[in-house]
């Protein structure tokens, strides 16, 4: 979710991406414009302020939760990597964005601008967005301002076969946390692969939404085939974020990470 | 005496005008199984001389052991009318041939689901009562449960032997009691009835619904019988003289003249013709033979036309009287004649129960097939019980075709009660292996079942829990699914002694579940096995069957416990706030109190979900005081039948709001199950949403978010409006001598009962006490009360009402110290959560 990663249009051949989260859907999204004959130029990355007390925002537009280890994507990537920290918050709530200031859109716009700067023959953004109308019509807000592409693969594909195509293409993701009915403790840094019989089953039993386009949970991924290194957690925590019998949001706060050879 | 074979009976089941289902409802020992064997043996099942020792229904050890019945029982049975008795049925039959399905069932309140149960399936109730000691709490019961199934009843009135060998009542004071009975039993009527779909269900002993006798001694009669003999003795109407001999109606011998007083204009006093018709006959034989004079006997053996062989001649006392009672006045007789005469045949009944027992649409196929009892509609066969087979861990599905037939090897869709049409929930598509007529011990296999007839199925029993829906027509709905007048309030875990015999256990739950219409079999989340019943004597039955039957491995069980309801006792003090779990939605909050009176009203179904919007709203603001806007916009009951809870949209113009409100109302049901104090269900409780602020894209406010924030935002609310608990209070009756009333009211006391209504039986020294008891105190009641009392006090316990008690369970006291109890058990934290568990900050 969340992931832009700027891309130079097909004819020329040169990619840059941006908005990276880390997420499964970041990463999958990147392999379909490599599959899609783009090139990806670099990694972008909105960070949550280093004064925050925690690390989970509950941004409306971010993926917050493992954006300390977000750089060592970019290092298994062997990409250049932007970063910025978030300063706004979601002051227009509406489903459509109009400019505002000091909206956390405009950190993305932000972000951006100076990834375009560098690399001023990126043609697109790589967006991982499937489902939320919010989340897009943001960053298509921003591409347009920046005269960029915006190219979500993934977009209103089917949830359940996306996920179960993701882990058969060899995106290897855990969760870094829970935020829905029937997700708990246990299930925080378990792989995609190993959650998708249980994420199906409660699909089917409260209607979450199967690769978490809700908000359900959030990921994080160690290796694709993309990656020309692989990432090993050191060190984590478990975060209580807010505490219920039935539907506790938990998250893992990343340590310590680091990035081995294949 | 008619022997018949089943293909006898397969002809005659065709006839539906000819056949009448009736179940036999009572009091506990108001001699409901013996009077039924009366009825067995003039169907010749069993031969006619054990009558009254045999309780050919009572199948079971223990039955007969206690001498009560625990499970209903059915058999069938042939009656032939005479022509002069086919006069008096009104609707259209198919000639003199009867079959007379009878359930027999259980008195003991314990119990009173499988009453239910047999209800269910049957048209008629044949309602016991005992001379002696009138309507009891029970038969209240079971008349209320008859009459809201849309059951006609017919009246009993059993053991006159008693009332005037041992109480040796003159005739006048006889009537007076009998008057009284009758008079009681048509106030519950009339109490209890509810649309007059029916007509009149009162019964009247000149209409010949009210039969006198004694089941014991086999002989009992209705007004019908005295007024045949004597219309043709007369030469007049046997209506006319029928009318007669009820009521103040006074016949003098001498200038053979009717009046209304009983003196006549000399002031001399005049029989009443009740006592002169129907009692002298009675008294006379009882006096002669109990005196021992026996020629004078046999001389009016003569005159009423009883004729006594010579082995008779020989008998004394008592048999003598039995046998020429016997004789003369034939129980069974009379009681076929009341039950084929007065109660309607399926064909009848069906035509005005089918809107009560039909979930769908009232104009589908199924409802026509049901209203018409169409032996060529779609199959409607509702499963009311499960009876065990000698095959350990089978069961027979005991139920009754409404509409269609039912055949062997027919593929049915089984539909348990959680169906919803179109969808595939609770839904099997299987075969009936096989379709049997249940009789008593026995069972025949028959090769189909038209509607109107109860029976048995084989093979279908591993896809229903209890009950469930039969039928042929994809479109169907289910039937109505029973309601229960005893909740199982009352609780104990089990475990295994042997640890290897787990798995039997878990296996013989399984199968108590199944046999008994109303124990509930549950895990809690500590791996507890818990068995619910309805009272002590109804565990103890099933712990029982449990260690005997089902699972057949020794077994420990706790004490038993009671089962308490969460509630508040005021409005929130401020709104509940709770954010869902991506923080993103936010759902606010106010639990109120409903009102004992409303929560009464929506469990009876006085008010349910099913009423029309605005009516139900002008009813809510008439009689309970709400804003009428509120009143338009409940969203939710729960549980659906028998509500308890209510759900609220009180928000002033919020976006997307109904997008929401199926989440809501799954969060609100979850909450209503498990209150946030000590895990029990919520009652009595009504939720408003206040407000809410919805994430504008859809993907982000779905069932996942919205669900648990509902849920948080309930326990929120319920923890802001001062929660506790509602206690199972039961309603004890108590019968016993004015001498034993001290030891009686020292154990009421000492258990925190509460006495409303005392009162002496009319004519005797026998007190009946009526009082409230927390059910929490009920265990050990009857032992010490017999012991209080030296076994002269006979209590019977019902569950009535639940109790809001004091305090609340956020202060240090009773309900604290209860919650905290149940917390240990169910293996919680022992100290509830707080509300900042629960509650959210902007």
């Amino acid at each position: 979710m969340k992931v832009v990663a700027l891309i130079r249009p097909r004819a020329d051949r040169a990619v840059a991406p941006a908005h990276f989260s880390g997420g499964k859907d970041s990463t999958y999204n990147m392999m379909k414009c490599v599959e899609h004959g783009h090139e990806i130029a670099a990694l972008a990355h909105a960070h949550p302020p280093h004064s925050a007390d925690k690390e989970e925002l509950d941004s409306f537009l971010f993926q917050t939760v493992g954006s300390s280890a977000v750089h060592a994507i970019a290092e298994c990537m062997e990409l250049p990597f932007y970063y910025r920290e978030i300063r706004g918050t979601a002051v227009t709530q509406a489903l459509d964005y109009t400019l505002t200031e000091d909206d956390e859109t405009e950190d993305l716009f932000a972000l951006l601008a100076e990834v375009k700067e560098h690399h001023p023959d990126v043609g697109g953004v790589s967006v991982g967005a499937i489902f939320s109308s919010y989340q897009g019509n943001r960053v298509q807000h921003v591409c347009d301002r920046l005269g960029l592409t915006m190219l979500p693969y993934l977009w209103h594909r089917d949830q359940t076969e996306l996920l179960q195509e993701m882990v058969s293409d060899g995106v290897n993701a855990i969760l870094i946390k829970v935020a829905a009915l029937g997700l708990g403790r246990g299930d925080l840094g378990q792989t995609l692969g190993q959650m998708a019989p249980k994420l199906l089953a409660l699909h089917e039993k409260y209607g979450i939404h199967p690769c978490g386009e809700g908000g359900e949970f959030e990921s994080f991924t160690l290796d694709c085939p993309l990656f020309k290194k692989r990432i090993v957690i050191d060190e984590s925590q478990v975060v209580t974020h807010s505490d219920d019998d039935v539907a506790p949001v938990l998250y893992l706060s990343i340590k310590k990470v680091h990035v081995e050879p294949k | 005496m008619v022997n018949f074979t089943v293909e006898q009976i397969r002809v005659l089941m065709d006839k539906v005008t000819n056949i009448r289902n009736m179940s036999v409802i009572a009091h506990v020992d108001h001699g409901k199984s013996t009077l039924t064997d009366s009825l067995v043996a003039k169907a010749g099942i069993i031969k006619s001389s054990t009558a009254g020792e045999a309780r050919f229904t009572d199948t079971r050890a223990d039955e007969q052991e206690r001498g009560i019945t625990i499970k209903s029982t059915a058999i069938s049975m042939y009656f032939e009318l005479n022509d002069d008795q086919m006069e008096d049925i009104k609707d259209k039959s198919g000639g003199n041939g009867f079959l007379i399905n009878l359930i027999d069932s259980p008195g003991h309140v314990d119990f009173s689901s499988e009453v239910t149960a047999a209800l269910r399936v049957t048209d008629g109730a044949l309602v016991v009562v005992d001379t002696i000691s009138g309507v009891s709490v029970q038969t209240e019961t079971v008349l209320r449960q008859a009459l809201t199934e849309m059951i006609k009843p017919v009246v009993m009135i059993n053991k006159v032997d008693r009332a005037m060998l041992e109480r040796q009542l003159p005739k006048e004071e006889l009537y007076q009691n009998f008057r009284r009975v009758v008079e009681d039993v048509n106030v519950n009527i009339s109490t209890f009835q509810s649309e007059n779909i029916m007509g009149d269900l009162q019964v009247y002993p000149e209409q010949g619904t009210v039969a006198f006798g004694s089941g014991l001694h086999a002989w009992g009669f209705t007004l019908r019988q005295f007024a045949v003999i004597y219309a043709k003795k007369m030469g007049v109407d046997r209506n006319k003289i029928m009318n007669k001999m009820w009521g103040d109606n006074f016949f003098n011998a001498k200038t053979k003249k009717w009046s209304t007083k009983s003196t006549d204009p000399t002031g001399k006093s005049e029989d009443r013709a009740f006592n002169m018709f129907a009692l002298d006959p009675i008294y006379r034989i009882f006096d002669a033979t109990m005196h021992e004079r026996k020629d004078e006997a046999f001389a009016l053996a003569e005159k009423l036309q009883i004729a006594v062989t010579s082995e008779e001649r020989d008998l004394n006392g008592k048999p003598l009287l039995k046998v020429l009672m016997r004789k003369f006045l034939p129980a069974a007789e009379a009681l076929m004649e009341m039950i084929c005469i007065h109660l309607p045949s399926p064909a009848v009944a069906q035509k005005y129960r089918c809107d009560g027992l039909y979930e769908g649409p009232l104009d589908d196929v199924c409802a026509q097939g049901i209203r018409n009892c169409d032996p060529k509609g779609p199959l409607m066969l509702y499963v009311s019980k499960m009876v065990p087979t000698s095959d350990k861990g089978r069961f027979y599905a005991f139920g009754r075709v409404f509409s269609g037939t039912a055949a062997s090897g027919q593929k049915v869709r089984i539909q348990g009660p959680g169906y919803v049409p179109g969808t595939k929930k609770e839904l099997f598509v299987k075969t009936i292996q096989r379709t049997v007529l249940m009789m008593g011990r026995a069972v025949e296999s028959i090769e189909d079942c038209p509607a109107g007839n109860i029976i048995g199925l084989v093979g279908v029993d591993q896809f229903l829990q209890k009950s469930g829906t039969l039928t042929t027509e994809e479109t169907a709905h289910n039937m109505k699914v029973m309601k229960f007048s005893v909740s199982p309030v009352v609780r104990v875990a089990v475990e295994v002694k042997n640890q290897q015999d787990l798995p039997k256990l878990v296996e013989g739950l399984k199968r108590l579940s199944k046999s008994d219409p109303c124990v509930l079999v549950m895990t809690s989340d500590t791996g507890e096995h818990i068995v619910a019943g309805a009272g002590e004597l109804h565990l103890e039955i099933c712990l029982k069957d449990l260690e005997e039957d089902h699972a057949q491995v020794p077994i420990r069980s706790s004490l038993p416990v009671v089962e308490y309801r969460e509630t508040v006792r005021e409005e929130s003090y401020d709104f509940a706030l709770s954010k869902s779990p991506n923080k993103h939605n936010r759902i606010y909050m106010k639990a109120q109190p409903l009102g004992e009176d409303l929560t009464r009203a929506l469990e009876e179904g006085v008010i349910t979900s099913r009423d029309d919007v605005k009516e139900r709203a002008r009813v809510l603001a008439d009689e309970h005081g709400w804003d009428v806007n509120d009143a338009r916009k409940i969203w939710a009951f729960d549980p659906e039948t028998a509500t308890t809870n209510l759900l609220v949209d009180t928000t002033k113009a919020v976006q997307y709001l109904n997008e929401i409100k199926e989440h809501c109302v799954s969060g609100f049901q979850w909450a209503s199950t498990t209150g946030p104090c000590a895990d029990e269900k919520l009652r009595g409780c009504r939720f408003n949403i206040t407000d809410v602020s919805l994430h504008a894209d859809s993907i982000h406010r779905g069932a996942g978010q919205i669900m648990p924030a509902c849920r948080r935002a309930i326990y929120a609310s319920v923890l802001m409006a001062q929660p506790t608990l509602q206690e199972p209070i039961y309603l004890v009756e108590i019968q016993c001598p004015e001498s034993a009333m001290g030891g009686v009211y020292s154990v009421l006391n000492r258990r925190r009962g509460e006495v409303i209504d005392e009162q002496l039986r009319p004519g005797t020294t026998q007190m009946t006490i009526k009082a409230y008891l927390p059910v929490n105190e009920s265990f050990g009641f009857v032992t010490e009360l017999r012991a209080g009392t030296s076994g002269q006090a006979f209590p019977q316990s019902v569950f009535d009402h639940w109790s809001l008690m004091n305090g609340s369970a956020l202060e240090p006291g009773k309900v604290a110290d209860i919650v905290k109890e149940i917390r240990v058990r169910k293996g919680m934290s022992e100290q509830m959560h707080g509300l900042d568990h629960y509650y959210d900050k902007l």
